[in-house]
């Protein structure tokens, strides 16, 4: 109690030092939070991509590398409708970065009246009728300055705006729906969709439809809202194996810099340790005192690393030109992982300078005048 | 407490290829007041760092009353309770307070938070600085932080304290005021005492004198006397080791 108390007076009367040091462990704790909340964002961006706002589920192509690349004939939306539990079903089709102005936007080719399309909110126009005619959602009409009446280009192809919805389903607020026929021509999958958007029927509950389809289209993936992005396909696994070696980079990157931090501090402090070590303090007593002084600063760092990593993951998307894509996720529990795990590293990261703080040579670094 | 017995006995040290002891022998007597004199690189602080265990013998023993410290795997507690400490420069901790710097060997001994204050606050009063606890190092003069040094180094009521140099830095009114405080000690609490110093002024206020030169004593306790077992030292051999080496 005395070795803590002493500790935490020395900390308070060196503010500069205390300041400097928390700050190397604070930039090693903001590479792992902004990494984990980067990461974080980049799986939730696949997931609510993957997410059909409204339809009750979303039936791919199974072992597709990505959402995107999964072709269905048109046909399977005819069997599927005459499947038990399933009250309804429509082909989509997915375009991906073919809105030049704006890469992020997905567009939905569908029909125009399907129960996908029915449930859409208009704020302004309505629903489209014709081939050339396109709706768009709240979120792309602001980023595009587009009303009803205006043109979109998707993949070269001019379509009149005809409406204005709104999902409160980001993904597709930030899309727009055209023709599932001219988004078969653009994607070249004539006769074929990306996917089936199904409603179940009020009996059936989500597992037992997914079950139910499973069982009669062995060759189909069905995605519920809030499966893991990782089961969609390749691309999703490699996302989220992406996020986890962005994660042990940041481990790896933030735990030499608490360890270097701490290092320094021993090494500066050689004959501070070495005077400990002559008034008869054991090498476990001068251990104990390094650790607590690692502990606290790393607790003061991983505050102020907390801070800097949310900022930092917002510049980093940034700075990388990658804002459309991915929007930092930052949760409490990413908050409160970064927090653990700089803890763990001042712990981690104190052992050795601890270790090497218990064996200085009084004899040596008390000669050193 | 009495002062401890140090016999020093055929101690060599050396840094690779320099030799900086060679085969020192000599003895100092419970309560005694031993001055270590020679020129700066000589080989005074290797001596009372081996002495105090803060360095290892190449060769040789050193015996502190019963200890043998050239043996001793785990010395944290024999610096702790046997030994006090005061180095040229005070190396007070500059986070700490006076007072906390006082308490630290008590820290290590985990002596009771009131009784180590009660302590601390009495070293501080024997050293003049009873008034000043909550000082930080930095408000302090040259020769006020060499007191709270020497507060320190008898915190743990040592049998002996091992002084370097410690009126190295200071004007000769802070040396005197230092060497009285020493003296003090030696005839309130019978602690031996070893200092070293280049200044040949010190003889003055020792009770004897030992030269060190090239790493050799010129002017030790002849053999005879440290070759006396450490404890219990037979009354003729006591007579003559201080007979041999008093200056005075």
């Amino acid at each position: 109690m005395t070795n803590l108390l002493q500790t935490l007076a020395a900390l308070r009367r060196r503010p500069m030092r205390t300041f400097l040091t928390a700050l190397g462990t604070a930039l090693g704790i903001a590479t792992i939070a902004a990494l984990l909340a980067v990461a974080g964002g980049a799986q939730q961006s696949a997931g609510k991509f993957l997410s059909l706002g409204s339809s009750d589920l979303g039936v791919f192509q199974k072992d597709a590398a990505d959402p995107t690349t999964s072709v269905l004939p048109v046909g399977l939306v005819s069997r599927l409708r005459t499947t038990p539990g399933i009250a309804a079903a429509t082909p989509l089709i997915l375009l991906v970065g073919d809105v030049k102005r704006l890469p992020s936007a997905i567009v939905f080719g569908a029909e125009p009246h399907s129960f996908v399309t029915n449930r859409y909110v208009f704020t302004a126009g309505h629903m489209f009728s014709g081939a050339r005619q396109a709706v768009i959602g709240t979120g792309l009409a602001a980023q595009m300055h587009l009303q009803p009446g205006d043109t979109l280009t998707v993949a070269h192809r001019r379509f009149r705006v005809t409406g204005i919805y709104h999902m409160g389903v980001a993904e597709q607020d930030d899309g727009g729906v055209i023709p599932l026929a001219a988004a078969q021509g653009i994607s070249g999958k004539s006769g074929e969709a990306t996917t089936v958007a199904v409603s179940l029927d009020e009996a059936t509950t989500r597992q037992e439809g997914i079950r139910t389809i499973t069982h009669h289209f062995p060759g189909l993936l069905v995605i519920g809202d809030g499966v893991p992005a990782s089961r969609a396909g390749v691309s999703s696994v490699m996302l989220s194996n992406l996020a986890l070696v962005l994660a042990v980079i940041a481990l790896v990157i933030g735990g030499i810099g608490v360890m270097n931090t701490m290092l320094m501090a021993v090494v500066e402090r050689r004959t501070e340790f070495a005077l400990l070590s002559a008034v008869g303090w054991s090498g476990v007593q001068i251990a104990a005192r390094v650790m607590i002084e690692g502990v606290v600063t790393t607790l003061i760092g991983a505050a102020l690393g907390l801070l800097l990593g949310v900022v930092g993951a917002h510049l980093l998307v940034g700075v990388l030109g990658a804002q459309e894509y991915v929007t930092p996720d930052v949760t409490a529990w990413d908050l409160g992982r970064a927090l653990l795990v700089g803890v763990l590293l001042g712990v981690l990261g104190g052992l050795y300078p601890a270790w090497r703080a218990a064996r200085v040579s009084p004899a040596q670094a008390l000669a050193q005048r | 407490m009495p002062g401890s017995r140090v016999a020093v006995e055929h101690v060599s040290r050396s840094h690779g290829a320099t030799q900086v002891l060679r085969e020192v022998s000599f003895a100092v007597e419970p309560g005694e007041v031993v001055a270590l004199t020679g020129p700066s690189g000589s080989g005074k602080t290797t001596l009372l760092q081996l002495i105090g265990s803060l360095d290892r013998p190449t060769s040789g023993a050193i015996h502190v009353d019963d200890i043998a410290v050239h043996e001793l795997r785990h010395p944290a507690s024999f610096r702790r309770d046997v030994v006090g400490f005061v180095f040229q420069l005070h190396h007070l901790l500059p986070s700490l307070t006076v007072q906390e710097n006082v308490e630290l060997t008590m820290v290590a001994a985990h002596v009771p938070r009131r009784e180590r204050h009660t302590r601390a606050r009495e070293l501080l009063d024997e050293v003049g600085l009873g008034g000043r606890p909550h000082a930080l190092p930095s408000d302090l003069s040259g020769g006020e932080r060499q007191r709270v040094a020497i507060a320190r180094a008898l915190a743990g009521r040592p049998r002996l304290i091992l002084a370097d140099e410690p009126t190295g830095s200071l004007d000769s009114a802070a040396s005197d005021r230092i060497w009285n405080l020493l003296v003090s000690v030696r005839e309130r609490h019978g602690t031996t005492i070893l200092i070293a110093s280049h200044d040949p002024t010190l003889r003055e206020h020792a009770d004897r004198s030992l030269a060190i030169s090239d790493g050799r004593v010129t002017d030790a306790a002849p053999p005879a006397t440290i070759a006396a077992p450490p404890a219990g030292l037979p009354a003729e051999n006591a007579e003559s080791a201080g007979k041999a080496g008093k200056m005075v």
